[in-house]
């Protein structure tokens, strides 16, 4: 299974990879990781002409904070994450989410960007953007914008990036002293796409839920956000029993649908659970300071 | 097509060759450096079979073009032992059968290189986490993990 | 052939026993093993073909002209030009079922080759393909086996067989079946689905071949197994003389059945080497293999009943199966003559019937997967057993205690006249339970139940037949048609002027052991050390008749070979050295490598007594001739004909190895994931030659029946699409799927008719898993009364079994 032909662009600056975009429209895609587009592409899924690789481009691969916000350049491995005093520090939800992208291997070369950029609705890190309410910068040859996480992801595989755009940046808040969290993803086997994950966070004190997060993947087009549920958590007792009343709730409003994996009543099943479970562990969290 | 030129770092030695930017990794390994002990099973990412390590992290070959590793080192099974020479793990694999076909061995023993040099005292969970990165069809998984958790004790100067 | 007289035992062993490290090891921990995509041969061509997209159709038109003048591009070959210069594939079945490498004027699965490609490189070759264009004519699809019988017309794949896609249809009935059935108690019925899943080894099927103009023969590399068995039939397919096809063997990255006989890429390849007049590889890539291989396997639907005795005696068993056997038969229905060699189990089953339907649908043919159809009835038998045991109100551990074949009634045969050599089912019961500590569960598992969780303690008793006679392959057609009833192994060993050990096999390395397994025998049978001797593999031109690996029958066939060798050659070294020691043949003795007098510190060494033989011819005894070697080809030990009418279908499997896995689990029942609390895997497999090796088929075999058990399925959606075509979408489990801790147990039985007593074992835990963990998983939601009649049983049929069971309660 070769790919097919195209002709290769090596950016050796952003600008270079700007260029590159802009010359070739649609006709170009940017090889980041390649995780997923390389093995879409020895597929012969996907042929693009052109492919603009961005690998020399260190400028973007960092981790910082930034005040009151956490930086991530776009190029960052997976696995840099993985391993990052930071994040772990800073952002616990996408320390312990990142894991679950795929295996070690996929993860040293993968990156932040790439992985969210490819959108695809099973992937553990559009979740945690969404429930983050990251903010994604994009550079083009026109300037920058940011692009809020609620806005990016557009449809499966689909995301609000122009052709000519490259994504160089995601930015989170730092983590909230006091909050907890929770990613939780059930799939076919270790390590492959989830049939249905949760990040979840969750504020709580005296015994009374305060505020929550419930963003699943696999169960729409994009990361699903489920308001109602995360409402139906605030003045609540904190425990048990609000939680499986929210994950009702959850699994009622979530529309998953049915492929030869799982069946939407085996997704709403899985937000069922997963709700509950990421909730209790939320809860433990926060009560310990986490 | 248009070659690109590439130059790199196999197992010690520096090539310098010009490749199709289309050329997999795997390939260009296995046909243009004739390294043939690195395996190719999926050529879509998911059995492992072609793992190496690239700058001392382990990479699926199949999902990497030639041309993104220039500048790299990369290290393939050849560059562990001989027969006449080899590296505890491989030593530990023969010892606890942790092999039968032979097709995924090459790596299982790139991931545990990774493995033990980030983490020398694994645990038996910490072992299965990192080799479930790749399939065997073969063994049944436990004697790899048998194997690694002896090559682990081997390395560190304890006899087990 | 009578029973063969039971073999004496020696007991005291040096070499078998022994967990001896691997010989095929250095090579492969080093990345030196030559697998078939590792070998180049100058001036090679690559090749790759244009899969069909279509479940049926016909082909009407191809137009290969852009993909022709795409440089780097040195030939495109259609199934119509194919098939001037190569023939139809070998085929086991009779009447055979026209196949052919590359389709010539119909498609009849997805994947099926429609054309092929031969380039400078596989990418090229692969940019070729996608410019070849094809008009089809969708024929009608058959997916469900159910419609076979009832197709029609164009939905028929091979009008020359009949009106409909019935393959085979044919009832067997051993014993007083119906007269049994008539005075039991109770007969209880189930039906079962068992769907296809595959071996999927690491390492795809390949080969290289080249036609020399010289000599006017051709050389095929390949990683295919019965190449010195029936390699031949692929001269004749490529309408050659059988002595112009030289196959030579390349070691296999796994196979499991799957490369027993790999003919569609050696002749695919064949025919584009002679074509294009370069050497051609053709090495599947992952969608070739799945969509288009020759190892899906069983496929079946089953409709069991058993009759019974109210005390849960045992008298009857017989079943109705239909068996999608795809778009070919290429081995026959002899899938289900071997599921006749254990049919009745370990059980004093007195009468049994088979009611067979095969039928052709539009799906990759069956092949070749460990188990070849014996662990389907495995599977079915067991269900029906613990079906029983549910209704009588018996333990599931009584039920078959009080049934088991006793030792003493060995060898014992069954109704369907195989033979079961020798047993001990009770002792391996009682070990699986002691080592499961089945009692401390059981109270456990109460204890669990009350605390909501839900553990299930399961238990299979399966028998693992063990080196298969030719005969299995014909028993059941109507006409025998080739009734073939040879599948021996043969082995030659030379002892060289210096002593040292060569061993030729005739049959492959596959990720069993044979190298190794050769070298322990050897080394016991010679008294010399392992580390002088020395295996090689024999190409076709060079070899003798090799059955190969397969239905776990290597170790003992080449045991039995080399003892018939080593007799030779050891017969030799005491002419000779008996000669030179002035001594009686009888008064010698080999021990440690030295023939001495007994009694005497008087000997020579082998090296010693080879010298002699190769150089001094004169100081010989006067009936010996130069040299020191012996070949010898070892028939399968215990064979028998089947009677006309087929109700004694004769001993062809008579090697029986027996296993009892007690897989103790836990069900989340939130979202059906299953965890392993414990594994026990108890096996039988008489002596022992190497138990590191034997345990790994054994642990092995039970991680890949867990695939098929809980994980796998080439799902054929209603258009015949493979919707499981990729190992994103086939779920072969990792490591994390496994558990952690295979408790392998051995009793030993000692077969009498093997050499040594060995038995086969390298089908290992497959054959005993899918019952075994299928019971499990009942048991754990008992509560819910959730039975487990279909595979694989993924988490969402767990949980949608809970939440029916849930909503009928409420």
């Amino acid at each position: 299974m070769k790919p097919a032909p195209f002709q290769y662009v090596r950016a050796s600056s952003i600008d270079d990879a700007l260029a590159g975009l802009a010359g070739h429209g649609d006709d170009a895609k940017v090889l980041a990781g390649g995780q997923s587009l390389i093995a879409l592409m020895n597929l012969r899924l996907v042929r693009p002409a052109v492919l603009v690789d961005i690998n020399r481009l260190s400028d973007i691969a960092y981790i910082r904070q930034e005040n009151g916000t956490l930086a991530i350049g776009a190029l960052t491995r997976q696995s840099a994450v993985e391993s990052s005093d930071v994040i772990a520090r800073l952002c616990p939800l996408m320390a312990e989410a990142i894991r679950f992208v795929a295996h070690r291997p996929i993860r040293n070369r993968g990156t932040v960007g790439g992985n969210l950029a490819h959108a695809d609705p099973t992937s553990e890190l559009p979740a945690v953007a969404v429930a983050l309410g990251a903010t994604f910068v994009a550079r083009s040859q026109e300037g920058q914008r940011r692009i809020a996480a609620d806005d990016f992801f557009v449809a499966p595989l689909s995301t609000a990036l122009a052709s000519n755009e490259l994504l160089t940046e995601v930015r989170v808040p730092v983590w909230p002293a006091g909050q907890g969290w929770s990613f939780m993803e059930v799939s076919p086997r270790a390590g492959d796409y989830a049939l249905v994950g949760v990040a979840a966070t969750l504020r709580a004190a005296d015994g009374v839920c305060q505020s929550g997060r419930l963003v699943y993947s696999g169960v729409g087009p994009r990361p699903i956000r489920v308001a109602k549920a995360e409402q139906a958590l605030v003045g609540c007792s904190s425990g048990e029993a609000t939680f499986r009343e929210v994950a009702e709730i959850a699994a009622g409003q979530v529309e998953p649908s049915s492929d030869f994996h799982a069946t939407g009543d085996y997704r709403r099943d899985l937000v069922r659970a997963l709700t509950r479970r990421a909730l209790m562990v939320a809860l433990d969290r926060c009560q310990k300071g986490a | 097509m248009e070659q690109v030129q590439l130059t790199l770092t196999v197992n010690g030695t520096r090539y310098s060759r010009a490749v199709e930017p289309r050329c997999l990794l795997s390939d260009f390994i296995r046909h243009d450096l004739g390294l043939t002990g690195t395996h190719v099973g999926c050529e879509h990412g998911v059995c492992g079979m072609c793992t190496v390590l690239i700058d001392g992290q382990t990479a699926r070959t199949c999902l990497t073009f030639a041309v993104q590793v220039d500048g790299a080192e990369i290290t393939t099974v050849e560059a562990l032992g001989t027969p006449a020479k080899l590296h505890p793990l491989q030593q530990a694999f023969w010892e606890k059968h942790g092999l039968q076909c032979g097709y995924c061995t090459p790596a299982m023993l790139l991931t545990a290189v990774e493995l033990l040099s980030n983490n020398p005292n694994p645990t038996r969970s910490e072992i299965g986490e990192a080799m479930s990165a790749n399939l065997c069809r073969c063994t049944g998984y436990q004697t790899i993990v048998d194997a690694v958790e002896s090559a682990a004790a081997a390395m560190k100067g304890e006899a087990r | 052939m009578s029973a063969p007289a039971v073999k004496d035992h020696p007991i005291h062993r040096r070499w078998i026993g022994q967990s001896m490290k691997r010989v095929e090891d250095p090579r492969l921990l080093t990345g030196r093993g030559k697998y078939i995509d590792d070998i180049v041969v100058p001036n090679m061509a690559h090749a790759a073909v244009l899969r069909s997209p279509h479940a049926h159709a016909r082909i009407k038109k191809i137009d290969a002209s852009k993909a022709r003048v795409l440089p780097g591009v040195l030939l495109v070959l259609t199934g119509a030009e194919a098939v001037e210069q190569t023939g139809p594939l070998p085929c086991f079945a009779n009447p055979p079922v026209a196949q052919y490498c590359i389709a010539v004027d119909r498609v009849r699965h997805v994947g099926e080759t429609v054309a092929a490609v031969v380039a400078e490189s596989r990418y090229i070759a692969e940019d070729a393909v996608d410019r070849i264009e094809v008009e089809y004519e969708p024929l009608p699809v058959v997916v469900n086996p159910g419609d076979a019988s009832t197709s029609k017309g164009d939905a028929v794949l091979h009008p020359d067989r009949g009106a409909n896609n019935i393959a085979h249809q044919r009832t067997l009935t051993f014993g007083s079946y119906d007269e049994d059935m008539r005075s039991v108690d109770v007969i209880v019925r189930r039906k079962v689905r068992w769907p296809r899943s595959g071996a999927q080894p690491m390492e795809t099927v390949g080969a290289i071949a080249s036609y020399d103009e010289g000599t006017r023969k051709f050389t095929i590399y390949a990683n295919t197994s019965m190449y010195n068995y029936v390699g031949w039939l692929m001269a004749v397919s490529l309408k050659v003389p059988a002595h112009k096809l030289n196959i030579v063997p390349t070691i296999a990255g796994g196979s499991f059945g799957s490369k027993i006989f790999t003919h569609k890429v050696l002749v695919l390849a064949a025919t584009l080497a002679r074509a294009c007049g370069r050497p051609v590889k053709y090495v599947e890539d992952r969608l070739d293999n799945m969509t288009s291989c020759d190892n899906h396997g069983s496929d079946r639907i089953y409709e069991l009943e058993l009759g019974l005795k109210r005390d849960g005696t045992m008298l009857a068993f017989g079943m109705k199966v239909i068996d999608d056997y795809g778009a070919y038969l290429q081995f026959g229905v002899g899938h289900h003559g071997n599921a006749a060699a254990q049919l009745t189990g370990p059980y004093r089953i007195k009468s049994a019937r088979i009611e067979l339907t095969a039928v052709f649908t539009n799906k990759c043919q069956q092949g070749a997967y460990r188990g070849f159809g014996s662990e389907v009835n495995n599977f079915a038998l067991e269900r029906i057993v613990d079906a029983a045991a549910d209704e009588l109100g018996i333990s599931p551990v009584e039920i078959r205690r009080k049934n088991f074949i006793q030792p003493e009634q060995f060898p014992y045969k069954i109704p369907t006249g195989n033979v079961y050599d020798s047993g001990n089912y009770g002792a391996v019961l009682d070990k699986a339970l002691e080592m499961a500590d089945y009692d401390g569960w059981r109270s456990r598992q109460a204890d669990a139940r009350k605390q909501g969780r839900y553990i299930g303690i399961g238990l299979a008793s399966c028998q693992e037949r063990s080196v298969f006679s030719s005969t299995e392959f014909w028993f059941w057609n109507h006409e025998p048609g080739f009734a073939l009833t040879s599948s021996p192994e043969s082995v030659n060993i030379k002892i060289d002027p210096t002593g040292k050990a060569f061993v030729t096999l005739y049959s492959p390395f596959w990720g069993n052991s044979p190298e190794t397994m050769a070298t322990q025998i050897v080394a016991e049978q010679l008294t010399i050390d392992p580390s002088d001797i020395e295996i090689t593999y024999a190409d076709t031109d060079q070899g003798l008749m090799g059955t190969g690996p397969g239905g776990s029958r290597y170790t003992v066939m080449i045991a039995g070979a080399i003892a018939g060798a080593a007799t030779d050659i050891k017969r030799k070294l005491f002419k000779i050295a008996g000669h030179f020691l002035e001594a009686s043949e009888q008064d010698l003795e080999l021990r440690d490598g030295r023939v001495s007098v007994r009694g005497t510190d008087r000997g020579m060494t082998i090296p010693e007594i080879a010298l002699q033989a190769y150089y001094f011819r004169l100081s010989l005894p006067d009936d010996c001739n130069s040299g020191l070697d012996a070949r010898f080809t070892y028939d399968h030990p215990y064979t028998t004909q089947p009677n006309a009418d087929r109700t004694d279908l004769g001993v062809f499997y008579p090697i029986m190895g027996h296993m009892c896995h007690i897989p103790i689990v836990e069900i989340d029942i939130e979202t059906g994931q299953l965890t392993y609390l414990k594994y026990v895997a108890v096996h039988d497999c008489g002596t022992v030659v190497n138990p590191m090796t034997l345990a790994g088929h054994v642990r092995g075999g039970t991680v890949q029946g867990i695939g098929s058990t809980m994980y796998e399925h080439f799902y054929y959606d209603e258009q015949g699409q493979l919707v499981t075509a990729n190992f994103a979408d086939y779920l072969i489990p990792t490591l994390k799927e496994a558990p952690p801790n295979i408790e392998v147990g051995h009793v030993v039985t000692p077969s009498p008719f093997t050499e040594y007593g060995i038995k086969g074992g390298g089908e290992g835990g497959r054959m005993g898993v899918p019952p075994a963990l299928a019971s499990a998983v009942e048991d754990a939601l008992r509560p819910f009364g959730v039975k487990i009649d279909t595979l694989p049983i993924t988490p969402m049929k767990i949980r949608d079994m809970i939440r029916a069971a849930q909503q009928r309660k409420g």
